[in-house]
C-alpha cells in the first residue's frame, strides 16, 4: 500500500517535473523568437527525418492520393472528370504511363513558367507535407548544399506556391501562400489595383486592397507586384477573384482569391535564385498563368 | 529495462513523424489532417500508464515541435498533459469495452487539438474560433477511423518492449 502510494507521488512528481520542462521550452523559444537553440535542433532532425520521408513519399504517393480523393468530398466532385479519365487509363493497364504522363505535364508547366518569365531557377521535389491542422508548409529535397536560402520564392506550373522559410543542409520548408502567416504583395488584372493577399489557412486567400473603390470582379487575375522588398519577381500568377464583396468600410476592401496552383497535390516546384535583366512581364501581368 | 523503453519511443516518434508528414499530410479528411503522434501517445498512456503516457507525450511532443517548427513546447506540453490524464482515466475503467480506445483517442484528440490552439493564443496567435473546432472535431474523427489501425501496433510495440516487474522495482 505505502509503496502503491510511493510510486503514485513519484508519476505526480515526474508530471509536474515535464510541465516545467515543457513550460520552460516555450518561454526561452518564445524570447528567442526563432533563432534559438530549439532552431538548430530542428534543423539536425529534419535532415535525419528527410531520407525516411523520401523513401516514403515514393512507396505510399499513390495510395495517400487515392486516401486523399476519398476523404476531400468537396474536391471530390471537381475531380470526377480527372478520375474519369485515370480510371480508363488503369483499365487499359496503362497507370504507369499515366503517371509519368501528369509528371511529365507537371514538368513542362514548371520549365514553361520558368522560361516565359525568364527565371533562373532550381528544381525540387515536395517530400513531404506538415501535418498541422494550422500551418501550411511544405517540405522539399534541397536544402543549403544546393543553394537553397531562407525567403526564396517558389513556384509551381501554374503560378506562385509561396516562399522558402526554414533551410537545412538536404531539405527545406515551404511556407504556402495559403497560410495564415503569408502575405505577398498583388496586382489586380487588368485593373491595376495593388493590395495584400493573405492566406487564411483554407484553400483559398483574402486579398485586401488598398483601394476601397477599385474596380473588380470576379474572373479577374491576380500576380505579384513586385513590393515586398524585391521578395518576389514582378508578374507571377497567383490566382483569380471568386468572390468580389462591396468595401465594408472606407479604408480598405477585401475580396477572395482562388490560387491556381492545387496544394494538395504539388510534386515538383521550382525555387527562383534569380531573374535576368530582360525578364520582367509586362506590369499589367498580361501573360496568363 | 529503459534503453527498450527508449527504443520504442525513438522508433515510434520518428515513423509517426515521417508518416505524417509524408503519407497524412496529403491524405486530409475534409482539409483536416490527423494527429497521429498524438494518438500513439493516447494509446502508450492507455497500454502503458500515465507516467509513460506523459514521457512519451513529452518526446513525441517536444519532436513534432521541433521537426516542424512549431512553437517549441507547446506540443510537448499537451502531449504531457493528455499521455498522463489518458492513463489515469483507463486506470479508472474497470470492464473496457472494445469501443473504449476509439472513445479515449475521440475525446483527448478533440481536447489535445482545443488546448494546443487555446495555449497558442495565449502566444499571440490568430485561430478563429470555428476553425479551431472545426479541426478539432475533424481530427478527433480522423483519429477515431486510424485507431483500430494503430491501437493494436503500438500496443503490441508496447507490450513487447515493458519491462518486467523485477526490472522497475517492484
Amino acid at each position: 500500500m505505502i509503496r502503491m502510494f510511493d510510486r503514485s507521488k513519484r508519476v505526480r512528481w515526474l508530471l509536474v517535473i515535464l510541465i516545467v520542462a515543457s513550460l520552460a521550452i516555450v518561454t526561452i523559444d518564445y524570447r528567442s523568437k526563432g533563432n534559438g537553440p530549439f532552431e538548430r535542433i530542428g534543423h539536425v532532425a529534419l535532415t535525419i527525418l528527410s531520407p525516411i520521408q523520401h523513401g516514403l513519399v515514393t512507396i505510399f504517393r499513390p495510395v495517400g492520393n487515392f486516401f486523399a480523393g476519398f476523404t476531400e468530398v468537396p474536391s471530390l466532385r471537381a475531380r470526377v472528370s480527372t478520375l474519369q479519365r485515370q480510371v480508363a487509363e488503369l483499365r487499359a493497364g496503362e497507370n504507369t504511363v499515366a503517371e509519368i504522363e501528369r509528371e511529365n505535364e507537371s514538368l513542362r508547366k514548371l520549365l514553361g513558367i520558368r522560361d516565359r518569365y525568364n527565371l533562373n531557377t532550381l528544381a525540387a521535389q515536395v517530400i513531404g507535407v506538415s501535418p498541422s491542422n494550422f500551418e501550411r508548409t511544405v517540405f522539399i529535397d534541397r536544402g543549403s548544399r544546393a543553394g537553397v536560402k531562407k525567403d526564396m520564392p517558389v513556384i509551381a506550373g501554374d503560378g506562385l506556391v509561396g516562399r522558402v522559410i526554414r533551410v537545412g543542409a538536404s531539405t527545406s520548408e515551404i511556407l504556402l501562400l495559403i497560410d495564415r502567416t503569408s502575405a505577398v504583395a498583388s496586382r489586380v488584372v487588368p485593373s491595376g489595383e495593388t493590395g495584400l493577399l493573405e492566406g487564411d489557412g483554407s484553400e483559398n486567400t483574402k486579398l485586401e486592397l488598398f483601394n476601397p473603390d477599385a474596380k473588380l470582379g470576379v474572373g479577374d487575375r491576380v500576380v505579384t507586384s513586385g513590393y515586398d522588398r524585391g521578395l518576389y519577381p514582378p508578374g507571377i500568377p497567383i490566382g483569380t477573384v471568386v468572390s468580389a464583396p462591396p468595401a465594408q468600410s472606407n479604408l480598405s476592401r477585401v475580396v477572395t482569391i482562388q490560387p491556381y496552383v492545387d496544394f494538395s497535390s504539388l510534386d515538383y516546384v521550382l525555387l527562383i535564385i534569380g531573374q535576368t535583366a530582360t525578364s520582367s512581364p509586362s506590369p499589367s501581368g498580361t501573360v496568363a498563368p | 529495462m529503459i534503453w527498450k523503453r527508449t527504443v520504442l519511443l525513438f522508433l515510434l516518434t520518428i515513423t509517426g513523424l515521417a508518416f505524417e508528414t509524408s503519407v497524412f499530410g496529403r491524405a486530409t479528411l475534409v482539409g483536416a489532417k490527423p494527429e497521429l503522434l498524438l494518438l500513439m501517445v493516447v494509446v502508450l498512456g492507455m497500454g502503458e500508464g500515465p507516467a509513460f503516457g506523459a514521457t512519451a507525450g513529452f518526446v513525441m511532443g517536444l519532436s513534432t515541435d521541433l521537426v516542424l517548427q512549431l512553437p517549441a513546447g507547446v506540443s510537448a506540453l499537451t502531449f504531457t498533459i493528455i499521455g498522463y490524464v489518458v492513463g489515469r482515466a483507463r486506470a479508472q475503467v474497470q470492464s473496457p469495452g472494445a469501443w473504449l480506445p476509439m472513445v479515449m483517442v475521440s475525446i483527448a484528440t478533440f481536447l489535445g487539438v482545443l488546448f494546443y490552439a487555446a495555449f497558442n493564443r495565449v502566444l499571440g496567435e490568430r485561430f478563429g474560433a470555428l476553425s479551431v473546432v472545426r479541426a478539432a472535431v475533424l481530427a478527433a474523427a480522423y483519429n477515431c477511423l486510424l485507431t483500430p489501425f494503430v491501437f493494436p501496433l503500438v500496443r503490441a510495440l508496447g507490450a513487447r518492449l515493458r519491462p518486467r516487474p523485477s526490472e522497475v522495482g517492484l
